[in-house]
């Protein structure tokens, strides 16, 4: 089991301008572009890394954070492993919308148990000296809103992005072993599911 | 797309013959006159007959030509016509059914010989280099591919296959747009299209040469991507030598900032076309890369530049200047596909005085004709002309082939870096040394790579198109050809052509025919006693509307009452929700 690579698909959301775009780039490539377009759609980046003995593919699924983009990125949620909520320390609005996200995610997304889905928040632009948005503000709104990972992130100085990359891992291993754990025969009745429907079809 | 290429019954194909023949292998009393047939179409015909055929046009093509000191460039023989082409040795025919337009089949055969010298170079130099037979398994692919998976509308118009943009958010066409003005960043990238399953999504290239890219594009969605050299570790990249004309390569390396001002001279001299969103749309993509070009300037202060600039002003002067007349000649030839045909060379001493005339504020709309070609391909052959003019040369003497003075300037390799995410292709026309350029070639790679996974995810998930769907089925038939684009909108279903719609296509192609050669001809009726098709065009389009259903007041002579007349009222208003406006 170890050695199978698996493919998790996490998912970046936040207002426009936050760095959703610039974290994924950051990350994935080691690069950062100041002058990026708005982005339109959707995007997303495969990366190759091991966390905890695990080889895993990460999908990473940048969004457009503009609301006149809405339309064109929702359909997309569904199917993601984990949310990242995203905001950027300098700008309160982005902090504040941080709810609402959170509820367009669950919504499109289609999530069965939001309380026990896995989101990371991520609060961007580290490397501002001008903030709006304290640490101890985002860890409250964290840990009210179901004790979620809180991570500083800058994407311009690559300051901790890949370690909020890596906990997002680590959260979709931890709520699938949750879920294994409640229900095991489930799990393994789903796999064998296209096997049995096509004995009856034949 | 092949499959349906494949349902394609035979005779609705648009070519019947098609041969090259080397003249120069056939000098002797006793030479053979198969020695010189370098390839025939169809393949299977028997060698007497393709020694018929070939002998006997190329005959007759030399007696017509130098009897009558021009070159010859139709040939009507029985129910087929043959569009020829020659130079030097070569000798090309290409026949079809005589309804096909003859503007059409001359279009496809330079379409044929452009895209065999943009993947071989110059003919000479293949049949030097290549066997006959690897050459002739070449002449076939480009044959097959021009006919295929296209409607015959498509085939009546020589116009690209675009995405249905009226199923896709027109967001995701801007999402196209800046991926390649990104890659322009690059000062080795000179442009680029980007396609999806085999149709255009966007494109900086003129569609000449944006066909001739689809043409590989479609060759490497059939086949596992090739390997290339220096590919390597990127994965889904691929590339293939290709060959640009002078004036081709020279209209690439203005900068998009350039190209625009030119819109903007002309457009700012003309009436533009109103409501016509596509104008809008590319020059809405232009102005958003001003940005990108500027970048590129900055960053690449070198030899690049230079030339750019200094072909600039001569691009400027061209259109500014009244062009002689005598220049006429050399421009129509040394046009790119579209205008081959002899009557088209009066519509170019038009549209050159009708440039002049603009700037004295006096055009009126309906005198401006073929003008705003001058700002996509008219622009680039004045250049020519005035760079020709400047070199000394002179003007390719009448007998050698007309159009064939196109084939011989140098060709200049280039290539074609492909980079394909599943059914979508982002295709870059790039400095030879750029893929040995690691640097370049990463930073393009990736500052790609992110928005082409997700325009390719958002083009699948989108909604298949049901044919036919854009309009109530059997209310109305309509085509509207963008000349500029050369892009089609139509509600034909995608066989086009077939059963209840062949008239409307017929009447489109003979309509379509007569615009071409009838340069002061805006409108048209043409009618049979159970249908009546409308057609009109300004400079940058062509519409025709056919009305289903209603009782065809047809009283033989022009009456108030003749249903006829009111066709073009209808399709102002039926085609104004296709976005297509008939002023």
């Amino acid at each position: 089991m170890a050695t199978k690579t698996s493919l998790q698909k996490v998912i970046l959301l936040g207002d426009g301008g936050v760095g959703k775009s610039s974290l994924m780039n950051r990350y994935v490539t080691n690069k950062f572009d100041a002058h990026l377009f708005h982005t339109i759609g959707v995007e997303f980046l495969n990366k190759e890394l091991e966390v905890d003995g695990h080889q895993v593919t990460l999908q990473i699924w940048d969004t457009a954070g503009q609301e006149r983009f809405r339309s064109l990125r929702t359909p997309f949620y569904r199917g993601s492993d984990c949310c990242l909520l995203t905001f950027s320390v300098d700008d309160n609005q982005s902090f504040l919308n941080l709810s609402n996200w959170k509820k367009e995610f669950i919504y499109y997304a289609d999530v069965k148990e939001p309380e026990k889905f896995p989101f990371v928040v991520l609060g961007n632009k580290l490397d501002v000296t001008e903030r709006q948005v304290t640490l101890e503000e985002a860890q409250q709104w964290c840990q009210e809103n179901g004790g979620y990972p809180y991570f500083e992130t800058s994407a311009k100085d690559a300051t901790n992005v890949a370690e909020a990359f890596e906990e997002a891992v680590r959260r979709v291993f931890a709520s699938d072993e949750r879920t294994d754990h409640l229900i095991p025969t489930d799990t393994v009745k789903l796999h064998r599911k296209p096997r049995s429907a096509s004995s009856c079809c034949a | 797309v092949s499959v349906m290429a494949e349902q394609v019954p035979p005779d609705s194909r648009r070519c019947s013959y098609f041969f090259l023949y080397d003249g120069s292998k056939v000098r002797g009393e006793g030479d053979l006159t198969r020695e010189g047939i370098c390839y025939f179409y169809p393949e299977e015909t028997p060698l007497d007959q393709q020694e018929l055929i070939c002998g006997q046009l190329a005959g007759v093509s030399r007696c017509v030509s130098e009897l009558s000191f021009s070159p010859v460039r139709v040939l009507r023989l029985r129910r087929h016509k043959f569009a020829i082409r020659v130079k030097d040795d070569f000798f090309w025919a290409l026949g079809c059914p005589v309804e096909v337009p003859s503007v059409s089949i001359c279009q496809l055969l330079d379409q044929l010989i452009s895209l065999f010298c943009f993947y071989n170079g110059s003919i000479s130099l293949s049949y030097q280099i290549h066997s006959r037979d690897i050459l002739a398994a070449r002449w076939a692919q480009y044959l097959s591919r021009l006919q295929s998976g296209s409607t015959d509308l498509h085939h009546i118009f020589s116009c690209l296959k675009t995405i249905d943009s009226t199923i896709v958010d027109p967001l995701l066409l801007l999402k196209a747009a800046l991926i390649l003005q990104a890659c322009q960043r690059c000062p080795l990238v000179l442009a680029g299209c980007i396609l999806f399953r085999g149709r255009v999504v966007s494109t900086q290239m003129f569609p000449e040469l944006t066909m001739k890219v689809m043409v590989h594009e479609n060759e490497t969605y059939k086949k596992v991507t090739r390997p290339s050299s220096s590919s390597g570790w990127f994965g889904g990249v691929s590339s293939t030598t290709v060959f640009l004309t002078a004036s081709e390569l020279q209209y690439l390396q203005l900068t998009p900032v350039h190209k625009d001002l030119q819109l903007v001279l002309s457009f700012s001299s003309q009436l533009t076309p109103a409501g016509d969103s596509q104008p809008l749309k590319s020059r809405l993509s232009r102005t958003l890369s001003d940005v990108g070009s500027t970048d590129s300037d900055l960053s690449d202060p070198g030899s690049a530049q230079v030339p750019q600039k200094g072909s600039f002003e001569v691009a400027g002067n061209a259109v500014l200047c009244p062009v002689v007349s005598q220049g006429a000649t050399n421009l129509a030839s040394h046009l790119n596909g579209k205008q081959m045909v002899e009557k088209d060379e009066p519509q170019f001493h038009r549209c050159q005085s009708s440039g002049s005339d603009a700037h004295g504020g006096e055009q009126t709309c309906s005198k401006d004709t073929a003008t705003i070609d001058l700002t996509s391909r008219g622009v680039d052959t004045e250049r020519r002309s005035c760079d020709k003019k400047e070199d000394g040369t002179t003007a390719q003497p009448l007998g050698s082939g007309g159009s064939d003075s196109q084939h011989e300037s140098p060709l200049i390799p280039m290539m074609l870096y492909l980079h394909r995410v599943k059914g979508l292709v982002l295709a870059l026309l790039v400095e030879p040394h750029f893929l040995n350029d690691s640097t370049s070639m990463e930073e393009v790679y990736h500052s790609s790579l992110a928005s082409l996974n997700g325009l390719e995810a958002h083009l699948r998930t989108m909604s298949p198109g049901v044919p036919g769907a854009q309009g109530p089925p059997g209310l109305y038939s309509f085509a509207h050809y963008d000349s500029i684009q050369s892009t089609l909108t139509t509600n034909l279903s995608a066989g086009g052509g077939a059963g209840a719609e062949r008239p409307f296509v017929r009447a489109a192609s003979l309509l379509h025919s007569h615009f071409c050669t009838t340069e002061t001809l805006q409108e048209a009726i043409i009618r049979s006693a159970s249908a009546a098709v409308y057609g009109t065009r300004t400079v940058a389009q062509e519409t025709y509307f056919q009305q289903h259903g209603g009782t065809l007041r047809n009283s033989g002579i022009p009456n108030h009452q003749d249903s006829a007349f009111l066709l073009p009222s209808k399709a102002r208003h039926r085609l104004q929700k296709h976005g297509v406006n008939l002023l």
